[in-house]
């Protein structure tokens, strides 16, 4: 196993204990916007994790995951925020 | 002249320099997730670092294969980023304080109070005006 | 603008013609591809004054605009970074009512997304009239609310003021 493989491997590491952390902010949350949030930051965590992953097995084929991903984050995190806003009027 | 070159080496190192930051600044956000006090200050700690740590993890995969097609979705997924993390945020934060969500007990409101005693206005016209339908 | 991306696009062709149906005498790589729409995007560029004078001048503030945008990015994150590792808070969280210059909705856009990825700042709503702009923002210097107006004001709505006008 080559140094580059290995910092890749550990790069992998930190994003999936960054995915724990927002799951206990996801998870305590103490108002509904406070989970909006962590829902967002988890998907930006999935994209670097599906990046970095690309990377390591060199199969060119998994950007495209990551391009669906952004926009279906997005989109999921606006139509929370726009549900939210309409349900407590 | 650059025959004895490896640029696979050289490649390798500046990708994994700039996954290694960009990591580095997702994790700072999500330990500012967990620690800060306030929802909106959560809010916008983690905007900004989540955003400049996935660009930067980004362009490293984009340098390390050295492809046009490849280089041209990485730059796609970047200006997706850029033009959409702030849009949610603005919408997050703005339903936010349309359901009260309280600020941090040491924030200055003072030049928010007018919009805030508006808004509850309304607000309290508004169930004025369902209350005689339910 | 409209001048910009009928450029952007011819650029895009052209570097994309020129290595799929051309006889290409450089490596098919990231680096010259990107070498040749910018090769194709200056000679554009170049012969713009004849037609379009504003956007000869347009485009160097367009770029000095965006390198100042992530110089602010940049010392953005690292001052919540610095934030967020030490114990104490060294923060005074301030909503600032800031009022706008800027008239039509694309630049009201524009600024809201900007001053969002700026330091330590969110902006939260917009007044119905469209003349005032609410900002969270994190770090107030010796409780001095005008001078982060100021910054702001002369930072980044001036220049885009200079771009969109």
């Amino acid at each position: 196993m080559s140094l580059f493989s290995f910092t890749l491997i550990f790069a992998m590491a930190a994003l999936s204990i960054c995915l724990v952390m927002t799951a206990i902010r996801f998870a305590i949350g103490p108002t509904l916007p406070d989970r909006i949030t962590a829902f967002d930051l988890f998907v930006a965590n999935v994209i670097g994790i599906v990046a970095i992953y690309t990377e390591l097995t060199g199969n060119e084929d998994f950007i495209d995951v990551a391009i669906i991903l952004s926009l279906f984050g997005f989109l999921g995190s606006i139509s929370f925020a726009y549900y939210l806003m309409k349900s407590t009027r | 002249m650059f025959e004895n070159v490896n640029f696979l080496l050289i490649r390798e190192i500046i990708s994994s320099v700039l996954i290694i930051i960009g990591v580095m600044f997702m994790l700072i956000s999500t330990i500012g997730l967990l620690r800060f006090p306030d929802f909106y200050i959560r809010m916008s700690a983690i905007t900004k670092g989540a955003t400049l740590g996935l660009g930067l993890i980004l362009s490293g995969m984009g340098i390390y294969f050295n492809e046009p097609d490849m280089f041209l979705k990485v730059v796609l997924i970047i200006c997706f980023t850029f033009i959409t993390s702030p849009v949610a945020a603005h919408v997050i934060g703005r339903t936010a304080v349309r359901n009260k969500i309280p600020f941090w007990d040491r924030t200055n409101l003072e030049e928010f109070k007018d919009y805030m005693h508006n808004e509850h206005q309304f607000h309290r016209d508004h169930e004025k005006d369902n209350r005689p339908n339910k | 603008m409209k001048t910009f991306i009928v450029h952007f696009l011819i650029a895009f062709f052209g570097s994309y013609v020129y290595f799929q149906y051309g006889d290409p005498v450089l490596p098919y790589n990231a680096i010259w591809a990107v070498a040749v729409w910018v090769i194709i995007m200056f000679i554009l560029w170049l012969s713009s004054p004849s037609y379009h004078r504003s956007y000869f001048h347009k485009l160097p503030k367009a770029f000095t605009f965006i390198l100042f945008f992530l110089k602010e990015l940049v010392i953005a994150n690292l001052k919540v970074a610095y934030d967020i590792l030490t114990p104490n808070y060294r923060m005074k969280p301030t909503v600032i009512a800031l009022p706008l210059s800027v008239t039509t909705d694309m630049e009201i856009t524009l600024l809201a997304g900007i001053i969002t990825l700026t330091p330590g700042s969110l902006s939260v709503d917009v007044s119905p009239d469209c003349k005032v702009l609410y900002v969270h923002t994190l770090y107030v210097k010796h409780n001095d609310v005008e001078l982060v107006k100021h910054e702001i004001k002369h930072g980044f709505e001036r220049r885009l003021m200079e771009l969109t006008r």
